[in-house]
């Protein structure tokens, strides 16, 4: 899957790191990205400020486009960062395009960060002009028979798609494939619902666009294998006003990150599916575990309640009966000196006939 | 009129489990000192009743057996396009592959059905009879209704993604 993103994250990381070094590194990567596109970034340790980066990527068309750059797309990477970004001649070895970058004429302020984006992503400008090579004539009447023949675009091998020149328009053919069931109708809905929002009357300008299962007949006499899907075939119907200005470079853009989206969208809806699906089976499990749960929580308070009961009611009750059993031996006992009346018996009573306190708590241990 | 035939069928089904969950322990009479759900095994045939198939339409209906000491319910649950059938096997699967959290759930269903429950004189003995009649219920409501929530969902993301993929042409 391709990044939606124009700058390439891995590209920029390392450009940043160079030019924010407090001491000169020397670096010397290679990069792969989505398995098609190769880096090479050079920095010599006697001047880090200075470095060379290479790129191949392949023609995004077979046949129609040289492997080499065209004059436009050179000039289109020329116009990057013309202070930082020179293009050096010949490219280096197995590269088809090697710049010189002049990190020191990078202003050291906020915008660092922003020039250097634009450096990484040279990737998707190089692709974009491509493209737009393509797109560009739409209006011309030079159209010989042969240019309705569909065009084979490959951003991703896995992913090509085709352009189709007819007078006034272009149509961009996509065909959809994927390898689960549930992605093919998840991205189905996903069709219908772009072609009921872009038919609309609000979104007008927009391409038209068109989703059939069978392969529309502008591509009839192409290969078996290109035309055999699984989630059938999207359409943009592209007019001259869709590339009219900086409308050109966001069409060109969508067209090429098309595919990208609806994968990033039917992984997401699966994600979405998958949290409600979790959210949905707590909530049926904790009304299982409420069946048992509740009686027993019930049974373990009436236990409770009862235990508590009659273990206070055995030590209110034990309490009670002792206190009474005091009283009755100290009212037999003032009974019995009160018969005998001795003079300072009570002194003699309260001296020795005191009832003993007994303590639970202390004891003393035997030797 | 949709709802009224769901209450009705849901009544339906709620009255036959009542009458179905009177289940008592009962060991294997072909195994000794084993224990198994006569329902599943249907070794002797006395000790099974006749199924009970409760139907509300064609795509929806629930099979309730009952043994002597355990009782199965399967359920087939409406699936009326290919979004809700994808939604539906991925929810039911969801669930089969934790069946350990639910106690009374299959982790394979019946063949011809959705999603299978076995009860045991087990459960019933743990578990308040009249609560667990509830839950298959509520289990058979929840279902139905988050299918539709998440069709709906599914559908309104679908068009927000849309329309923010349209806005970058403008």
């Amino acid at each position: 899957m391709a990044c939606m993103d124009r700058v390439s994250p891995a590209l920029k990381q390392i450009l940043l790191k160079l030019y924010l070094a407090d001491k000169s590194i020397e670096i010397d990567h290679h990069l792969y990205e989505f398995g098609s596109i190769e880096y090479h970034i050079q920095s010599q340790a006697s001047n880090p400020l200075l470095a060379y980066l290479s790129i191949s990527i392949p023609p995004l068309c077979h046949g129609i486009l040289p492997n080499n750059l065209s004059p436009y797309t050179i000039e289109m990477v020329k116009g990057i960062c013309p202070n930082v970004v020179e293009i050096e001649e010949p490219a280096r070895d197995g590269f088809q395009l090697t710049l010189k970058l002049n990190l020191y004429q990078i202003p050291r302020n906020k915008d660092y960060v922003k020039v250097i984006g634009d450096i990484s992503s040279v990737q998707s400008v190089i692709l974009s002009s491509q493209l737009k090579e393509i797109l560009w004539n739409v209006n011309s009447d030079d159209a010989s028979p042969g240019m309705y023949k569909p065009i084979k675009l490959v951003y991703h091998p896995r992913e090509p798609f085709f352009v189709i020149r007819q007078p006034q328009r272009i149509i961009a053919v996509f065909p959809i494939r994927f390898r689960e069931k549930s992605d093919i109708v998840i991205a189905t809905t996903f069709f219908q619902e772009l072609m009921d929002v872009g038919n609309s009357d609000k979104w007008t300008k927009t391409p038209p666009c068109t989703w059939s299962a069978i392969p529309p007949p502008e591509l009839r006499g192409e290969a078996f294998e290109d035309l055999s899907t699984n989630g059938g075939f999207f359409s943009f119907d592209i007019s001259s006003r869709h590339v009219e200005g900086k409308r050109l470079d966001k069409t060109v853009w969508n067209l090429l990150n098309f595919n990208t989206y609806v994968r990033n969208h039917v992984k997401s809806t699966k994600g979405f599916i998958h949290r409600r699906m979790r959210k949905r089976m707590e909530n049926l499990v904790q009304v299982l575990h409420g069946t048992n749960s509740e009686e027993n929580e019930q049974a373990k308070q009436v236990k409770q309640r009862q235990g508590f009961r009659y273990t206070t009611k055995l030590v209110r009750s034990s309490k009670h009966t002792m206190k009474q059993r005091w009283r009755t031996l100290g009212r037999k006992i003032k009974r019995f000196h009160f018969r005998l009346k001795i003079h300072g018996f009570t002194r003699f009573r309260q001296r020795w006939l005191r009832f003993p306190k007994f303590s639970s708590t202390k004891y003393t241990k035997l030797e | 009129m949709a709802t009224t035939t769901l209450r009705l069928y849901l009544t339906c089904i709620r009255n036959t489990l009542h009458a179905a969950m009177c289940l008592q322990n009962f060991p294997c009479q072909e195994v000794e000192r084993h224990n198994k759900p006569e329902v599943e095994l249907k070794t002797s045939s006395e000790l099974l009743l006749n199924p009970v198939l409760i139907c509300r339409n064609e795509a929806e209906k629930c099979l309730i057996e009952t043994s002597i000491n355990s009782l199965r319910i399967s359920l087939k649950v409406k699936q009326a396009d290919e979004l809700e059938n994808i939604l539906t096997k991925k929810f039911l699967r969801f669930l089969s592959m934790r069946a350990e959290a639910f106690q009374v759930l299959r982790r394979k269903p019946v063949q011809g059905y959705d999603i299978s429950f076995l009860i045991t004189n087990y459960h019933c003995e743990e578990m308040q009879k009249q609560k667990l009649i509830d839950f298959i219920v509520q289990f058979m409501e929840d279902i139905d209704k988050e299918i539709s929530e998440l069709k709906l969902s599914v559908n309104t993301r679908g068009r927000l993604v849309a329309t923010e993929f349209l806005k970058q042409f403008i």
